[in-house]
C-alpha cells in the first residue's frame, strides 16, 4: 500500500507544472553556478600562482634587507571546493602582508577590488540550495495534506482501510523523491563538470568532503520538506499553509542569521580594529622614541670607550643597535600580541555567540556546516591568519638577523638572498576535524527533521479530514 | 449491512449534531437520509467512516464497530462524496487504479477499469483523459466507478447527485439500482426528495440531529414525501416518538 501511495505522489508531482518549472530552473541555476565556480577557481588559481611568483621576484630584487622589513606578502591559496561553497573567500581578502610593525591581516578581497560583488554576493551551489531549493521544498509540501483535503481526495483515500501513518509516510517519501528528481540530472552534470574541469584536481579527500556537503544540502532540504509537511497538517487551507511557511522561511533564512549577529554584538561587544591599531601605534611610537633617544645617549655616554679602530667602533655600535632592536621588537611584539590576543578572544566569543544563536535557523546551520566542510568558512580564515601570525615572529627573527649582520653605516646594503628565508606553511585541515566541527550543524538539522516530521505524523493522526 | 445504534454526537462547542440515531440498511437495500443542511446526515456518514468519533452509540459496518476497528470496518465500505475532485493531473484510469489499490484491489487489468467506467456511463474517450478536464458530472461518475471497483458490500453516498444535470442524475439512479440488485447495502444522504422516492427502499428524514420520520418505499407509494418533508421541516408535524430501525 505504501508503495502505491509513493508511486501516486511521484506521478502526481511529476505531471504537475511545478515539476517542469523546478526542473528547468534547477538545471539552469545549478549548472550556471558550478560553471561559474569552476571558472572563478581557475582564474583565482592562476592569479595565486602569478602572485606568489611575483612576490618572490620582488623580494629577490630588493637591494637591502632593510626594505624587506617593510613586509612580504603571504597569498592565501583558493580552495577548490569554493566552486560549490564560496563561503567568505571573496569577502576576507587573499593576501596577508607580514612586516615587523603590524600584525598580519588579510587584505585585497574581491569585494575591495569590485564592491558591486558585495551587493549581490556569490551565486554558488550553497546559495541556490539555501534560497531557491528550500523554496521549492516548500512548494512541494505546503499543500501535501491540506491540498488533499481541499480536493476531497484525502477523505476518499482514508475511506479505505489505509492507516494514517502509512499514508503520511508514503506521501513524505514520494514527495521527497519528487523534489530530488529535478535535482538529479543537474547535480550529476555538475559532478561531471567538476571531474572534467582541467584546473580542478579533486583528490579522494575533496570528493569525500563533497559527499558530506551534498549530504548537508539534502538534510537542509529535508528540514524544509518536513516543516512543509508539518504546517500542511496544522492548517485548514493551502493558502494559509503557504503563507505560514513563507513567513517561517523568511524568519529562518533572512532574519535569524542577521538578528543573531546583532544580538551577539550587543551582548559581547568587541573594540573596533581602529582602537586596537591606535593602541598598537601609540606603543610603537613610545618604543621608537625611547630607542631614538637611547642611541645618541648611549653613543655620548660610551664615546670615550669607543675603540680607535673605525671597524671595531662600527661593530660595537652594530652590536648595541641589534640589542636595542631586539629588545624593542620583543616589547612591541609582546604588547601587540597581548592586545591582539585580547581582541581575538573577544571577537571569537562574539563570533561563537552569533554562530550558536543563528543556528536556530537551518539556513545558518547549512551555511556554517558546508563552509567548514569546503574549508571556505570563518574557521579556515582563522586558521590561515593564525598560521601567518605564528609565522610572523619567525620571519621577524630571520629579517632581524639579516639586518643585524648586513647593516652597514658606511658602505650601504648588499644584494638580498632569500634562500634561507623560512617559508609560511599551512597544513590543510583533515576531514575528520572538519566533520567534527560540522557535527553540531548535522545534528541540528537531523533534530529539526525528526521534530517536524514527528509533529507532522502526530498532527496527521488527529487530523480532521472532513 | 450498515447499522447505527443509538448513535449520538455532541461537538466540543456543545452542539448536538446527532441525537440517538437508529437505522439499519440491509444488503440489497437503499436507504435515503433526507434533511436540511446541518441536520446530521453528513455527520452520520463521517461517523461510519471513522472521521468523527461518536459521543455514544455504535456505527456498525458488517457488524464491525467503525469507531473501535476503523480499518477493519472500512474494508466493507465504499464512499462517494458530494464533490468528487480527485487528482486532476491523473487520467480517469490512473485515479481509478490508485483508489482501487487503496481499497485492496490489486492485479486489476485495464479492461476491468474500462468496464467500471462504462458501467457508470463515462464516455470511452474520457478513460485516458486527465480528470482536470472533466465536468462535475463526469467526476461524480468516476467517483461512483471508484466505489464500484472496490466491490464493497456497503456504500455510503454523501449527496452524490448534488450538481448533476437531470440526465446524469437519472443515469446515476440506474447505477444505484444495479448496485442494489448486486446485493449492496446503500446509505445515501441527499436533498433530492423526488429521486429518493424513486429509488429508496426506505427513507429517513432528519432534523437537528434527530431522525424524525422513517417510511418504507411501499408506504411512500400512498404518501406525498414532499409534503411530509416540508411539514417536518416547518415543525407542523411532531416527530415520530420512536423510529426503530427495521429488523
Amino acid at each position: 500500500m505504501i508503495r502505491d501511495i509513493i508511486k501516486k505522489e511521484i506521478l502526481d508531482n511529476i505531471t504537475s507544472p511545478k515539476f517542469v518549472f523546478t526542473f528547468l530552473l534547477c538545471t539552469i541555476l545549478i549548472l550556471l553556478s558550478v560553471y561559474t565556480g569552476v571558472a572563478n577557481y581557475s582564474a583565482e588559481k592562476k592569479e595565486h600562482t602569478a602572485s606568489v611568483a611575483l612576490n618572490r621576484k620582488n623580494m629577490e630584487s630588493r637591494r637591502d634587507y632593510q626594505s624587506l622589513a617593510s613586509g612580504i606578502k603571504i597569498n592565501k591559496p583558493p580552495q577548490v571546493l569554493g566552486t560549490i561553497v564560496t563561503g567568505i573567500e571573496e569577502a576576507v581578502g587573499r593576501v596577508a602582508p607580514v612586516n615587523i610593525a603590524s600584525d598580519p591581516n588579510l587584505i585585497e578581497s574581491k569585494y575591495e577590488s569590485n564592491p558591486v560583488f558585495a551587493v549581490f554576493g556569490a551565486l554558488d551551489l550553497m546559495f541556490i540550495v539555501k534560497i531557491v531549493l528550500s523554496l521549492f521544498a516548500i512548494l512541494f509540501t505546503y499543500d501535501a495534506i491540506v491540498g488533499e483535503k481541499e480536493r476531497g481526495t484525502l477523505k476518499l483515500a482514508l475511506s479505505n482501510s489505509v492507516p494514517r501513518d502509512k499514508f503520511i509516510l508514503g506521501k513524505a517519501i514520494g514527495g521527497y523523491i519528487s523534489l530530488l528528481l529535478p535535482l538529479l540530472i543537474p547535480v550529476l552534470l555538475s559532478l561531471i563538470i567538476l571531474l572534467l574541469a582541467p584546473d580542478l584536481s579533486l583528490g579522494r579527500a575533496e570528493w569525500s568532503r563533497l559527499f558530506f556537503i551534498f549530504c548537508m544540502f539534502f538534510l537542509y532540504l529535508s528540514v524544509f520538506f518536513s516543516l512543509g509537511l508539518f504546517v500542511s497538517t496544522r492548517t485548514a487551507r493551502s493558502s494559509t499553509s503557504f503563507l505560514v511557511l513563507l513567513f517561517i522561511w523568511v524568519v529562518f533564512v533572512m532574519v535569524v542569521p542577521k538578528v543573531a549577529v546583532i544580538i551577539a554584538s550587543r551582548i559581547k561587544p568587541v573594540p573596533s580594529i581602529h582602537e586596537i591599531t591606535s593602541k598598537k601605534d601609540a606603543f610603537l611610537r613610545q618604543v621608537s622614541a625611547e630607542v631614538n633617544k637611547g642611541l645618541p645617549e648611549w653613543i655620548q655616554k660610551n664615546a670615550r670607550n669607543f675603540p680607535r679602530d673605525q671597524k671595531a667602533a662600527q661593530e660595537m655600535i652594530m652590536k648595541y643597535v641589534k640589542e636595542i632592536q631586539d629588545e624593542a621588537t620583543t616589547r612591541i611584539d609582546a604588547n601587540n600580541a597581548a592586545l591582539e590576543k585580547d581582541y581575538q578572544l573577544k571577537k571569537k566569543e562574539q563570533q561563537n555567540l552569533a554562530v550558536n544563536l543563528s543556528r536556530i535557523s537551518p539556513a545558518s546551520a547549512l551555511t556554517f556546516g558546508s563552509m567548514t566542510l569546503a574549508r571556505t568558512g570563518v574557521d579556515e580564515y582563522d586558521r590561515f591568519l593564525s598560521s601567518v601570525r605564528t609565522y610572523k615572529p619567525i620571519y621577524t627573527k630571520w629579517i632581524n638577523s639579516k639586518m643585524g649582520t648586513t647593516i652597514s653605516v658606511l658602505t650601504g646594503g648588499e644584494q638580498v638572498r632569500i634562500d634561507d628565508m623560512p617559508l609560511h606553511h599551512l597544513e590543510p585541515e583533515n576531514l575528520s576535524s572538519s566533520l567534527y566541527k560540522a557535527l553540531p550543524d548535522f545534528s541540528l538539522m537531523i533534530g529539526m527533521i525528526i521534530v517536524f516530521f514527528a509533529g507532522a505524523c502526530v498532527s496527521f493522526l488527529r487530523y480532521d479530514v472532513r | 449491512m450498515i447499522e447505527a445504534r443509538n448513535l449520538s454526537k455532541r461537538y466540543e462547542d456543545n452542539v448536538l449534531a446527532l441525537d440517538d440515531l437508529n437505522l439499519r440498511v440491509n444488503p440489497g437495500e437503499i436507504y435515503c437520509l433526507l434533511g436540511a443542511n446541518g441536520a446530521g446526515k453528513t455527520t452520520t456518514i463521517n461517523i461510519f467512516l471513522a472521521f468523527i468519533e461518536p459521543t455514544s452509540g455504535q456505527a456498525l459496518l458488517n457488524d464491525i464497530d467503525a469507531a473501535r476497528n476503523p480499518l477493519q470496518a472500512k474494508e466493507y465500505v465504499a464512499y462517494v462524496s458530494e464533490n468528487v475532485m480527485l487528482y486532476g493531473n491523473f487520467t480517469a484510469r490512473q485515479n481509478l487504479d490508485f483508489f482501487a489499490r487503496l481499497g485492496g484491489k490489486r492485479n486489476l487489468r485495464k479492461d476491468d477499469y474500462y468496464q467500471a467506467m462504462q458501467k457508470v456511463g463515462l464516455p470511452e474517450k474520457a478513460f485516458e483523459q486527465r480528470v482536470r478536464e472533466f465536468s462535475k458530472g463526469m467526476r461524480q461518475k468516476l467517483g461512483i466507478a471508484i466505489a464500484i471497483i472496490k466491490d464493497a458490500p456497503a456504500l455510503l453516498l454523501d449527496e452524490p447527485t448534488s450538481g448533476l444535470d437531470p440526465k446524469a442524475g437519472a443515469e446515476f439512479l440506474e447505477t444505484l439500482t444495479e448496485l442494489r440488485s448486486a446485493g449492496k447495502a446503500i446509505l445515501m444522504s441527499t436533498h433530492d426528495i423526488f429521486r429518493s422516492k424513486d429509488v429508496a427502499d426506505r427513507v429517513g428524514i432528519m432534523k437537528e440531529g434527530r431522525k424524525v420520520m422513517e417510511r418504507t418505499g411501499d408506504e411512500l407509494k400512498h404518501e406525498n414525501l414532499q409534503h411530509l418533508y416540508l411539514d417536518y421541516m416547518r415543525g407542523s408535524v411532531n416527530p415520530e416518538t420512536e423510529v426503530k430501525a427495521n429488523d
